[in-house]
């Protein structure tokens, strides 16, 4: 909101620059996001009077160029001057030579022949709106020549743009933010002095009011102002609405603004002519009314929205915007003036299901002040007699059926010391809760304060606190660490989980990324399973690629290597750490992933790196599920076998290169392969990708044993080499030969590592594994474990019908 | 003393010894003399064949003579063994300058660093970690902290919903981490001291605000709980977090769920005060909203503000990621590009 520094000054002596008083503002809670010069860029300009225009010049850029005689009272001078509206008379903005304008000096310059000696106006020539066509810029006819353009129209003046956090309300308006400042600073506060001059006739006998739907409009009040003359608003008027961001309108319009920014109620004035029976009914829409708004859009209105009516039909739409049928026009000469008090919620409804957030509905919806209206309905009545020439009628037509009671909260000076931990000295606390408005009264040791209508945020005791220690000064509060008993920083399985598999990943090489939890409805063909759970979608979303939530793990890596390809950055090695979304009975199954995915080069260019001429080894699926292995051991998850199977519950791999590992009997802790090249596709991926996905809620699931020590070997260990061939049409995998390796090796193995794999022209294989023995009791001898090579190898080659290459 | 036999014996294997230069003639002498038909080996076999008054002397002498050489030829096997290695090095061609054999190098995400960096501040003043869920009602994320439907304060808070139906939605993405709060107190009774940190959305998106985001949220609930003692602590996080020299200040603010509320300002760690452009020439930066937790939420879960009072602090991961690296545009953190990420490692 836009408070020029001179308005606040009205109503508050200050001697503090703008800056200043913006901090003070700062350090109480208001804050202040700038402040700027009005017209910053122009100086030197001054009221001018166009005594006469004489010769034509003829025409440039579709305009007569005309001589005028300018005055400035003391001087009179030559100007050259395309202005249509430049007529004698006319008062108008001059820039005599030597004046700044925003485009620079001006100086005499020579215009077809005649000497010119400064500028008439426009608005946009002197950087004070976007009118240029329509002229110079006409001032009042009372507008004394020479004075100074800025002074005249205010415009010397600072503005304030203030922030104003949803419970002050009462900061929406010059005087509120007065008020403030004068708490502040302990100077004094003086509201604008309402004197209303009123004629004969009762508003009572002219205006009918009837709320039909108190619960939503607690007090109604309208007054009548007979006789106005509707036109433009004399300068100070229209040049302090711009200041504040509003576009002048009227007299009779601007008064309603101007009121609503100097104390901060929303008014509304109806053409009276147009009311029928000059009664306002208060009620709620009909279903499927209709209204036409001062916007020209017409409105279709719902049962639980609140209008304003005659006994005929809606003419506004309460605390929201007026009815254009009722709307002041230049014909009028009879107003009726509305300053009521609506129900907060209901206006912020209405307002939000037809998108109009008008500043009416802006301040409603925060609480207008159900007492002040009555001020803001006499200031108006005031400034429409001065301004429109009007009469006022005798007295308030005020319909209040339930007046609200000022709530009274008590303030225990006890109580502030332990909320802050400090507090001020009781009379100190006083004189702030009085400097704010309100009514202190001693009870015993306690104050009693007494809310007025414009501050209804302050409902209890801490709240009062809080505008003490406001106002008193938050860097008054010590800060000190209160001595309390000593607990345990807990940190939940959950997060210890999550931060054993970063360290592990990382020190394995791998780059940690975080993606968003959004999900592309496009890619749903491909990356959601038949039978899955039906994805969550927002209801408003920021776009259509992120309208879902995540249900497949693989979407962000997959993006983050997308990204990275397309940024030149072939070899991409990531983790994240992730959740995917399912439906459930209340809120979302959140389920919680670990996804590694790869591609490219296994290490970085170095000459140490394997391959040949700076051609890389890739990356290839064992690398996935070696990394899987890694992270499934670090969690404690032992004892893992590997299945083949072409389905699997994460969609997205290829199903001739995917696997799962199983632990626990049958409980699958990972599942990896190669990413589809459909998946792929999706992100225009080129290069293979391999991933592995664990499911960590399921791991979590699974108690890993505890660890126990076991002795160390006393006796020296024997190593046996096994190579078995397996011919190209034998469907033998290597977990199969392991494990009758084991079986057959007996008691005595203690270590079996597959450590040659070769794969012939033909499809042939050759595996060989080395096999260690060791006894607890004695040194095994040559013969006896030559004795169980020879078994094992003949049995094994036996049972799955391969070749014992011998050692 | 020695024996004449077994002196000569000595004496010849010890200038061949000398005069041997690599480990294969060491091990070709170590056979001559010491192997099993070597010539030490053959005399001590054949003591018996002395006479007898002979043989203790011969035998002691013999014995002496083979520990002798066992240990020349193992002292010279090793030297011979290190000149080898040193040819075999300079046949090598061998080049320190040449990059070293690395390990591939990880690297932890910011936001994961800087989370964990506040985190473990508050769990070593003895908070605890708790989490909860990113999907959750509007009971907790809004109406339980003192925002009802229809209150302006919803405007502060741009909230996506999840699309379930009904004219007045009531699942939602949680905006703040503060429905950890809630679920906190409502499951246990005071003291709390809790830290929650946690993924969090709005409806929002510009070069400071990416509609996910990272936030910590902090509650400490006792007996006596202050907001001295909310500044102290506030205090003591800064200067771990930014260095010791860190001060805060306090700024009266406005959430529903505190009162009082404060903005929290930390001195600009790079200017220490005197204005820069990150501070934005006001030497402070703010880092997060606190305040007392305000009574109504107490209430709400069943606390009574007269036995208990407690005080709430919520901070934007991001936020303090970009002030301590000197990021600026937040859409770094979730485009991943590996130059960007291994920045931080």
């Amino acid at each position: 909101m836009k408070i020029p520094y001179r308005w606040l000054r009205e109503y508050v002596d200050l001697d503090l620059t703008p800056a200043q008083a913006a901090e003070r503002l700062i350090q109480a809670g208001i804050e202040v996001a700038a402040i700027h010069r009005l017209a910053p860029a122009m100086a030197g300009v001054v009221v001018g009077v166009i005594e006469a225009v004489e010769r034509d010049l003829g025409e440039s850029r579709g305009h007569r160029l005309r001589v005028c005689r300018v005055s400035t009272g003391r001087d009179r001078f030559t100007v050259v001057c395309g202005a249509p509206n430049a007529a004698p008379g006319v008062r108008a903005a001059f820039a005599p030579p030597g004046a700044l304008l925003p485009s620079g000096r001006v100086e005499v310059a020579t215009i077809r022949g005649v000497a010119s000696e400064g500028m008439l106006c426009s608005e946009r020539e002197l950087g004070l709106g976007d009118e240029h066509e329509a002229g110079v810029l006409v001032l009042d006819a009372d507008a004394p020549p020479g004075a100074d353009l800025r002074a005249y129209l205010g415009l010397d003046d600072d503005i304030l743009e203030i922030e104003i956090t949803p419970n002050r309300a009462d900061c929406l308006a010059v005087v509120g933010v007065a008020r403030e400042l004068a708490a502040l600073t302990g100077a004094p506060f003086r509201p604008p002095e309402i004197v209303l001059k009123e004629g004969d006739e009762a508003a009572a006998d002219l205006a009918r009011v009837r709320i039909e739907a108190p619960d939503l409009c607690a007090r109604f009040t309208a007054r009548v102002v007979s006789g106005v003359s509707v036109r433009p608003s004399p300068a100070w008027l229209a040049w302090r609405l711009r200041a504040v961001g509003l576009r002048p309108i009227s007299n009779v319009v601007d008064v309603t603004n101007y009121v609503m920014w100097e104390l901060g109620h929303p008014l509304h004035a109806f053409d009276y002519a147009t009311v029928t029976d000059a009664t306002i009914v208060v009620r709620r829409a009909r279903p499927g009314e209709q209204l036409v708004t001062l916007d020209g859009q017409t409105r279709t209105l719902r049962d639980d929205m609140l209008v304003i009516a005659d006994p005929a039909r809606a003419i506004g739409l309460a605390g929201v915007m007026g009815g254009a049928d009722t709307e002041v026009t230049a014909r009028t000469t009879r107003v009726l003036l509305e300053a009521a008090w609506f129900q907060p919620a209901s206006i912020r409804r209405t307002a939000r299901a037809l998108g109009l957030r008008t500043e009416a509905a802006y301040r409603f919806e925060r609480g207008a002040d159900i007492e002040g209206l009555v001020d803001a309905s006499a200031r108006a009545a005031q400034l429409l007699a001065e301004v429109a020439g009007g009469t006022v009628a005798r007295g308030l037509v005020d319909v209040y059926p339930a007046p609200q009671p000022r709530p009274r909260v008590r303030l225990r000076m006890a109580r502030v010391a332990r909320v802050l931990g400090v507090a001020p000295p009781r009379e100190e606390a006083r004189r702030i809760l009085a400097a704010l408005g309100l009514g202190v009264h001693d009870a015993g040791a306690e104050l009693e304060v007494e809310v007025p209508s414009f501050r209804r945020d302050l409902r209890e005791e801490d709240d009062l606190v809080e505008e003490v220690v406001r106002v008193w000064g938050y860097d008054r509060i010590p800060a000190a660490v209160a001595p309390r008993a000593v607990g345990l920083g807990a940190v939940p399985p959950t997060l210890a989980q999550a931060a054993t598999l970063r360290r592990v990943l990382v020190g394995a090489g791998l780059t940690e990324v975080v993606t968003w939890s959004f999900s592309d409805p496009a890619y749903e063909e491909v990356l959601r399973p038949a039978g899955g759970p039906p994805p969550l979608a927002l209801a408003n979303p920021l776009s259509r690629d992120a309208s879902w939530l995540r249900y497949n793990p693989l979407e962000g890596v997959l993006g983050v290597i997308a990204t990275n390809l397309r940024r030149q950055q072939p070899d991409v090695h990531v983790f994240e750490l992730t959740k995917t979304f399912e439906p459930a009975p209340a809120l979302a199954t959140e389920v919680r992933w670990l996804v590694i995915a790869l591609t490219g080069a296994r290490e970085p260019l170095a000459w140490w790196a394997r391959g040949e001429g700076g051609r890389r080894e890739a990356v290839d699926v064992y690398d996935a599920k070696g990394l899987a292995e890694l992270a499934l051991e670090a969690l404690g998850v032992g004892a893992v076998a590997t299945r083949v199977t072409p389905a699997g519950t994460i969609k997205g791999f290829e199903p001739d290169c995917r696997a799962q590992l199983v632990a626990s009997g049958d409980v699958v802790v990972a599942e990896f392969g190669e990413v589809a090249a459909e998946v792929r596709r999706l992100w225009d991926i080129g290069a293979p990708v391999f991933a592995a996905v664990l499911p960590l809620d399921t791991i979590a699931r699974l108690t890993p044993p505890p660890v126990r020590h076991r002795p160390l070997p006393r006796f020296p260990a024997v190593h046996r080499d096994f190579a078995f061939q397996v011919g190209a049409l034998r469907a033998v995998s290597a977990a199969e030969i392991e494990a009758a390796l084991r079986e057959e090796a007996g008691p005595l193995l203690r270590r079996c590592v597959l450590f040659d794999v070769f794969t012939f022209e033909d499809g042939s294989r050759s595996l060989a594994w080395r096999l260690t023995f060791q006894a607890d009791d004695r040194t095994l001898t040559d013969e006896e474990v030559n004795a169980i090579q020879a078994r094992v190898g003949r049995r094994v080659a036996e049972r799955l019908q391969i070749t014992w290459r011998g050692a | 003393m020695g024996h004449p036999r077994v002196d000569a014996i000595l004496e010849e294997a010890r200038s061949a010894i000398a005069r041997a230069g690599t480990a294969a003639e060491l091990e070709q002498l170590r056979v001559r003399y010491l192997g099993r038909n070597g010539r030490l080996t053959t005399l001590l076999r054949t003591l018996g064949t002395l006479p007898a008054a002979e043989r203790p002397a011969v035998g002691a002498a013999a014995n002496a003579a083979k520990r002798e050489l066992e240990a020349l030829l193992r002292l010279r096997l090793e030297e011979a063994r290190e000149v080898e290695r040193r040819a075999a090095r300079a046949r090598q061609r061998l080049d320190l300058t040449l990059p070293g054999r690395r390990p591939p190098r990880g690297a932890l995400h910011p936001l994961t660093q800087v989370q964990d960096e506040i985190v473990r501040i508050f769990v070593g003043l003895g908070f605890a970690v708790v989490e909860g869920p990113e999907v959750e009602s509007d009971y907790f994320n809004f109406e339980a902290l003192n925002i009802p439907r229809d209150h302006p304060a919803r405007d502060m808070q741009d909230t996506f919903y999840l699309a379930d139906g009904g004219p007045e939605p009531d699942t939602l993405l949680r905006t703040h981490t503060s429905p950890v709060q809630i679920r906190t107190m409502q499951a246990q009774p005071p003291p709390v001291r809790i830290i929650c940190p946690g993924r969090v959305y709005r409806r929002d998106a510009d070069l400071t605000h990416s509609p996910v985001f990272h936030q910590v949220e902090g509650l400490a609930v006792d007996r006596d709980v202050s907001m001295a003692d909310l500044k102290g602590t506030l205090e003591l996080f800064a200067r771990e977090m930014f260095g010791p020299r860190s001060r805060i200040r306090f700024r009266p603010s406005f959430f529903p769920f505190t009162e009082p509320s404060a903005e929290v300002d930390v001195r600009c760690f790079l200017c220490e005060g005197a204005g820069c452009r990150v501070c934005k020439q006001s030497g402070w930066l703010e880092i997060l909203g606190s305040g007392m937790v305000h009574p109504q939420v107490l209430r709400n879960v069943g606390y009574d503000p007269e036995e208990v009072t407690g005080w709430a602090f919520g901070m934007g991961v991001e936020r303090i990621a970009m002030l301590k690296y000197g990021i600026d545009d937040i859409r770094l953190f979730y485009e991943n590009d590996l130059r960007f990420l291994h920045q931080f490692a």
